[in-house]
């Protein structure tokens, strides 16, 4: 009898534990399990009222009863028919203390059940221009000079639809707010004063930015058309890599080719480049073979020859794409090129690619920012070749420099008054939880 | 002694009994416990994946104008963020919902994401994506399956008025059961004025109307009754832009596009016979294309095709033709084919961006079989066109999923 009185004792402790476990073992219900994501429902929501700025425009209009009317009826017609809702817009003042201000509401229910969520958007004034000032380029480190070839008399070669002075233009009001000191470059004599090492107005020559604005030509002075006259100019471009390394310059090329053509009106006013284009002279492929040369600091120049590819569509490469939202500069994500660069060149040449600006394509670069490796392990002059095909997209160039350098962005007015309100979209389930 | 071993019987059969009730009870909670586990992380992986496929584009960034296969999936639009997604890439899915078409000019199976009468969305299987290559890319292929399911918000019903002539269109808008009042609505009508041997001459008008507080307009169109057209209208309200469509077609045979390439624009012209072999391939198609694109102040604007006209026959052997013709722009926009034959004449549409003609997508595995399925949607636009997209994931594998 004993063992049976045991084991009805332990028949009632397992039925105690087991009521036990039961009474705090209290399993969710379906939508507990798995629940609509409210928060993300209100934030897409949010979005999709504003893909035409008309959530922007309601909230700054909050008397307009036509433009509320119809976000009211958008909303009540995007949402599934057991949403319940209260949009609100608030004004951020900071004055006072209060610190949101309800500027506008509207809501299909009185309240919003058990459980509901939201989310938060922030809305800017149409009439509101932002204020960015950018950090200056180079100025820390000394240089901070941009450098922008427009010369008068030098005509440019693949800038078709273009002439190199509009888009010097273009350049200066994309890029002069990032340098503390942009120069134009208006001839070829003043060119020759920068090779020679006098600076213009006063700037630092030192650590400059150059770009060529006249494609795979390339300006020269009266005085080294003179000189290098003969020799089918290769030993310009290899002058002029030596001073670009000892400037430490960032030379840029724009568009094909780099240094396949010299040019100067006045000196070449009865030659052509081959193409009927008269007041240019063909290198061909020595220029840039040349120009890497004096660029690597070769102790003497050997006329040679260059190669580049045809790798066809390219990429914009992660970073690029990165800088393009952070600068808001936005040229396609992807181009033709039919100039590119060997990779076997960063080697010949000593060379390190501090920027692709196209993704690599096998052993070709696209388009990238060269860095010439010094003996002292230090840069000393910088090459920037965009190998596409004509016409040439500037903002490529921009936005290649500005994604090496990275400039920081200070934004402000952003927060000032009036000039953003937030609105909070609230959802809840019919019935509840 | 012997009431000894009667105790011990009485309590071992009791102890027995005891122990298999409970065993049965304690582990019937548990997995009520352990299939709530499951299901929760089925449901945080619904939303998950969903945000996966809407906020990234893929890899490459701009795999759905190309007609390259991805590395990395995603539907996000490239050139945009957050929930704005590509209208070419939701075209490269392969429908779950329609059977495949085969074209054997071409040799090829193709998609067929088509929705309505002489209205095409045909991509060919060589530049689709399909289910388990999608699982594959994210990362889920025996781990869960999962359907999306794409579905304009805003729905555009447009009819005929009775015995009106010249024919009136009564055009309503509506979201999820609330009609759109005062929606301005930008429409076209395409005519076909010619019929016989040679490319079709037609005839575009274009318009804006407000709707009234019913979310209804009436649009005169100047259609004779009886004569085959096709009407297009998009409507905006408060941010939500939706889309509709009716195409009353004529007798006789007619043309089909196919897509060929997405990267050049490339669509192949094909006679109806190839699809349809209830109709007979009696005589040749003529036809005239164009390009219809929504501008950004929300008006439709009409651009030119390269090589939008020619003719196209179904005989036998070398007699079989097709057009090839390309579209000049990576804007979405409708591909709009008239044509005549010696018997009728009539348009046929085709849409370049999923968005722009607002058909509904289905993508992926068949939910209706599975134990639990997890649901989450989201609010999107394809091409400025409003969009409610819905996912529903599985798990398939059981109780590994809780690790």
């Amino acid at each position: 009898m004993m063992r049976t009185i045991e084991v009805l004792l332990v028949v009632i402790i397992l039925t105690g534990a087991f009521i036990t476990v039961s009474f705090f073992v209290v399993l969710p219900g379906a939508r507990e399990i798995s629940p609509i994501n409210l928060r993300r429902l209100s934030f897409t929501t949010l979005l999709m009222l504003d893909s035409n700025h008309d959530l922007s425009r309601a909230a700054f209009e909050p008397n307009n009863y036509t433009l509320w009317s119809g976000l009211q009826t958008a909303l009540s017609a995007s949402l599934p028919a057991n949403v319940l809702y209260n949009l609100t817009v608030y004004e951020v003042t900071g004055e006072t203390s209060q610190l949101y201000t309800i500027i506008n509401s509207m809501s299909n229910a009185e309240n919003l059940g058990a459980s509901s969520d939201a989310s938060t958007y922030v809305v800017a004034s149409s009439n509101v221009t932002f204020n960015v000032v950018p950090e200056k380029i180079g100025l820390e480190e000394g240089g901070g000079t941009l450098y922008i070839l427009s010369c008068s008399d030098a005509p440019g070669w693949w800038v078709t639809g273009y002439t190199s002075q509009s888009l010097a233009k273009d350049l200066y009001d994309l890029l002069s707010p990032y340098f503390y000191e942009t120069v134009m470059v208006q001839d070829t004599a003043e060119f020759e004063q920068i090779l020679n090492g006098n600076a213009l107005h006063g700037e630092t020559l030192q650590n400059a930015v150059v770009i060529n604005t006249c494609g795979e030509a390339v300006p020269i002075p009266s005085s080294y058309a003179d000189a290098y006259d003969g020799n089918s100019y290769g030993e310009y471009f290899y002058e002029l890599g030596k001073r670009v390394n000892q400037y430490n310059w960032t030379w840029t090329s724009i568009v094909g080719w780099p240094f396949y053509y010299v040019s100067n009106t006045a000196k070449f006013a009865n030659r052509d480049n081959g193409w009927g284009i008269y007041g240019m002279s063909q290198v061909g492929s020595a220029g840039l073979n040349a120009f890497l040369q004096g660029l690597d600091e070769r102790s003497s120049y050997i006329p040679g020859s260059s190669s580049t590819s045809s790798p066809g569509v390219v990429h914009l490469s992660s970073e690029v794409i990165d800088s393009s939202n952070y600068y808001g500069i936005y040229p396609s994500p992807y181009q033709t090129s039919t100039r590119a660069l060997p990779t076997a060149y960063t080697k010949e040449y000593h060379l390190d690619v501090t920027t692709y600006v196209f993704n690599p394509v096998g052993g070709s670069i696209p388009a990238a920012i060269y860095r010439h490796n010094g003996t002292d392990n230090s840069y000393e002059g910088a090459f920037y070749a965009i190998g596409l095909t004509r016409t040439p997209d500037i903002r490529l160039t921009a936005l290649g420099l500005l994604t090496d350098y990275h400039p920081r962005l200070y934004r402000s007015e952003y927060t000032t008054n009036g000039t953003s309100r937030i609105v909070v979209l609230q959802l809840g389930l019919m019935g509840g939880m | 002694m012997v009431s000894s071993t009667i105790d011990h019987m009485v309590a071992f059969t009791v102890f027995i009994v005891a122990m298999t009730l409970f065993v049965g009870l304690f582990s019937n909670t548990l997995q009520t416990a352990v299939s709530y586990q499951r299901q929760s992380v089925t449901s945080r992986k619904a939303s998950d994946l969903l945000d996966n496929i809407l906020l990234n584009p893929g890899i490459p960034i701009n795999w759905g104008r190309t007609d390259s296969m991805p590395t990395g999936f995603g539907l996000q639009d490239p050139e945009f963020t957050q929930y704005k997604i590509s209208p070419y890439s939701v075209m490269r899915l392969v429908s779950s919902v329609m059977d495949p078409i085969y074209y054997d000019v071409t040799g090829q199976y193709y998609s067929n994401i088509t929705v309505g009468d002489r209205s095409f969305m045909l991509v060919p299987y060589s530049l689709s994506l399909n289910y388990s290559q999608v699982q594959s890319l994210l990362g889920i292929r025996n781990d869960f399956g999962f359907q999306l399911t794409f579905t304009p918000i805003v729905t555009v019903n447009i009819e005929q008025v009775p015995s009106s002539n010249p024919i009136t269109l009564k055009v309503s808008a509506s979201g999820v059961g609330f009609p759109l009042s005062h929606a301005s609505i930008s429409y076209s009508i395409f005519t076909v004025k010619s019929k016989g041997q040679s490319s079709p001459y037609y005839k575009a008008v274009y318009g804006t109307v407000v709707a009234d507080e019913t979310g209804t307009a009436s649009i005169p169109t100047g259609v004779p009754s009886g004569e085959p057209y096709a009407f297009m209208a998009y409507v905006s309200m408060g941010g939500l832009v939706g889309m509709g469509y009716t195409i009353h077609p004529g007798e006789g045979d007619y043309v089909v596009p196919f897509v060929d390439s997405f990267e050049n624009g490339n669509v192949l012209i094909a006679h109806s016979y190839a699809v349809d072999e209830t109709s007979l391939p009696n005589s040749a198609v003529f036809y005239n294309s164009t390009f219809v694109l929504l501008t950004e102040d929300f008006r439709l604007r009409q651009m030119p095709v390269l090589l939008g006209t020619g003719k196209v026959v179904y005989g036998s052997g070398s007699d079989k033709e097709y057009g090839n013709l390309t579209i000049p722009t990576h804007n979405p926009g409708i591909l709009v084919v008239t044509y005549n034959t010696n018997d009728g004449k009539g348009v046929t549409f085709m849409p370049w961006g999923i968005s722009s003609l607002a058909f509904a997508v289905t993508f992926g595995g068949d939910p209706s079989q599975q134990e639990w399925v997890a649901t989450d949607i989201r609010q999107i636009t394809i091409g400025g066109v409003a969009y409610q997209v819905k996912i529903n994931v599985w798990s398939l594998e059981g109780y590994q999923v809780i690790s």
